[in-house]
């Protein structure tokens, strides 16, 4: 698309100080995929954002636990009710937010601790790197659902903030490899070394001269790793190891079916759909910024 | 160097756990004071932090994982005798996924920019943003109990496996495995199929393949012979890169399916709190995919010519 390439090439001539991101949203809501699933999350994100009013019931009122358990999807109920009468439908819409919440603050946690330790190794070279990679290999050989599910166990009843510093926490070592790789490659860049011929401390070189190169990458990583989060989470909720039980998240409620699986169905397949759903128009997104900053 | 920062997370873990590893014991209002300082004496838990560290990897290094409660033996004896079972599911569902998963690819590149292309990519997308208990559930739901066709969970049938001969409990066995290595097969070919067919992609447009081109072969002839051993190389790395999804994904269908292996024990452990078990299965887990990596690492150099030579 040769004729494309140019037409953006221009527009930035014309707005130079648009940022990259707001050329790479634009350029991936080119393509009709990217734009289905950009609607699709901002209706899930808004479904989130507006669960008190779009909720037909409290999402953890009990109405009746003995008429109203176990009632199969209806006009009043469409997703069902669950074992303890409460409708599933607006738990459903709470577990939105909860879930679409709790994957994105542990994204900044992973985005934080990520970018700061492989700007810092790769800036840093020599020994200090050799051995914060080494660190970074172990790290990388525990698979990151059963770390979690050693720290979760060990700590038994931890809050949510707790349980979004510790899906932060396990999430940063593949971004902060691909930060340090990109800083090794900038490093020597001649406008690094131009801001360091100009007096530039490594703070300043750091953050004004090498972040904003790494934007894309970020921005990347920051999709896809909320996807995995929100996966993570509800795989977590279904051990009964992530967001404590009165809470809906769509992990939560899956594991509140989880004892009737043939007769609960509604209770797995729902909220389900729904976390397929945003993962995949996540994924989408991601790979279609991935897709237009590889080729710059 | 790994080992040793493995080591030292799980023995953070171990000791951020609230009480000791006998809390059960230690909770217990008949226990006295004297019995429980005898006890904590005994197992070096009085000892200063680092010198329990440094007995901890040296119980480590002689295989020592401590012990299961709950199952009343040894944490290395109850996962090593899941283990075949994990590895059998992992295998299957490697080499059948593996197997799906570029052919899916190599239809998609060589009907690319159809309809049938866009269709696999959807498909293949659906299946890679499944987390992989729901894909578990819905698949029971469905060939379990909607369509009874498989059994609903174990490896072998509770109470006639035992009166068969040895062609029927072979039989029973591949009965079980069915629906579970599907299932994980299902999940690590659509990782696979999206590998794969971004390898056959970038291939394409090498000199090589215009040459191919040029000397009249046919674009299946093309595909298979020269695109596809060369994107057969990424592949290899990519067993390494997804073995740990690959495991994580088995601890979940185990779970559902109720298949007796690592993951089914270490998974019931978090329901009884059977700490140490929990911990085993972490380090065990670590060890598989360094070992996976390592595997995948070989296999690379063995495959390519460019390395072979050196």
């Amino acid at each position: 698309m040769p004729g494309q390439i140019q037409d953006s090439a221009a527009t930035r001539a014309a707005r130079p100080r648009e940022s990259p991101l707001a050329l790479g949203v634009r350029r991936i809501l080119r393509r009709p995929s990217s734009r289905v699933a950009f609607f699709v999350l901002a209706v899930i994100v808004l479904v989130g954002l507006l669960a008190p009013l779009v909720a037909p019931y409290n999402p953890s009122a009990q109405p009746d636990i003995v008429a109203l358990k176990d009632l199969p999807p209806s006009l009043a109920h469409p997703f069902g009710t669950d074992p303890y009468s409460r409708d599933v439908l607006s738990r459903v819409i709470y577990g939105a937010r909860l879930s679409l919440m709790i994957g994105v603050l542990a994204t900044i946690v992973s985005l934080t601790v990520g970018v700061a330790y492989g700007a810092i190794s790769g800036y840093a070279g020599g020994f200090l790197d050799a051995v914060m990679m080494r660190v970074l290999d172990a790290f990388l050989s525990i698979p990151r659902l059963l770390l979690l599910i050693g720290v979760l166990v060990a700590w038994p009843g931890l809050s949510i903030g707790a349980l979004v510093v510790f899906l932060g926490l396990t999430g940063w070592f593949g971004l902060s490899r691909i930060v340090r790789g990109q800083v090794l490659a900038l490093k020597h860049a001649e406008f690094v070394t131009a801001a360091q011929a100009l007096g530039a401390s490594r703070r300043r070189i750091l953050w004004r001269h090498l972040l904003p190169n790494l934007v894309s990458p970020i921005v990347v990583a920051a999709t896809l790793g909320v996807a995995h989060v929100i996966v993570l989470e509800a795989g977590l909720s279904y051990l009964g190891i992530g967001v404590p039980p009165p809470l809906a998240s769509w992990g939560n409620i899956i594991q509140d079916g989880a004892d009737q699986p043939a007769t609960l169905w509604w209770m797995s397949l729902f909220p389900g759909l729904f976390m397929v759903l945003t993962v995949m128009t996540l994924n989408v997104l991601g790979e279609a910024l991935r897709d237009t900053y590889e080729r710059r | 160097m790994i080992v040793a920062i493995v080591a030292a997370i799980t023995f953070a873990l171990i000791h951020i756990a609230p009480g000791d590893p006998f809390s059960a014991v230690m909770d217990n209002q008949n226990v006295n004071e004297t019995v429980r300082q005898t006890l904590r004496a005994q197992y070096g838990l009085d000892r200063p932090l680092p010198e329990q560290f440094v007995r901890y990897v040296n119980s480590l290094a002689h295989g020592q994982l401590g012990w299961s409660f709950s199952h009343e033996r040894p944490v290395l004896e109850v996962l090593g005798s899941a283990l075949p079972n994990t590895l059998l599911l992992m295998g299957v569902a490697l080499v059948g996924s593996f197997a799906l998963g570029i052919l899916i690819a190599l239809i998609q590149v060589a009907r690319r920019g159809s309809i049938i292309d866009y269709t696999l990519s959807a498909i293949s997308l659906f299946f890679f943003s499944m987390p992989d208990f729901w894909l578990a559930i819905l698949t029971l739901l469905a060939f379990a109990y909607w369509l009874p066709v498989f059994p609903v969970g174990g490896a072998v049938d509770p109470v006639m496996h035992e009166s068969m001969g040895l062609g029927g409990r072979f039989l029973d066995r591949l009965w079980h495995l069915a629906l579970p290595a599907l299932t994980l097969m299902l999940l690590a070919s659509a990782v696979v199929a999206r590998y794969q067919r971004a390898a056959l992609l970038d291939v394409l447009p090498a000199d090589y393949i215009r040459t191919a081109r040029l000397k009249g072969l046919t674009e299946r002839e093309i595909l298979r012979r020269h695109a596809l051993r060369n994107a057969l190389l990424p592949i290899i790395s990519l067993v390494g890169l997804s073995f740990p999804a690959l495991l994580t994904g088995a601890f979940f269908v185990e779970k559902i399916f109720a298949w007796p292996g690592m993951g089914y024990a270490v998974i019931n452990a978090i329901g009884t709190r059977d700490y140490l078990l929990v911990v085993g299965g972490v380090i065990i887990g670590s060890i598989m995919v360094t070992l996976g990596s390592l595997l995948s690492d070989l296999l690379y150099a063995w495959a390519d010519p460019r390395l072979r030579s050196h």
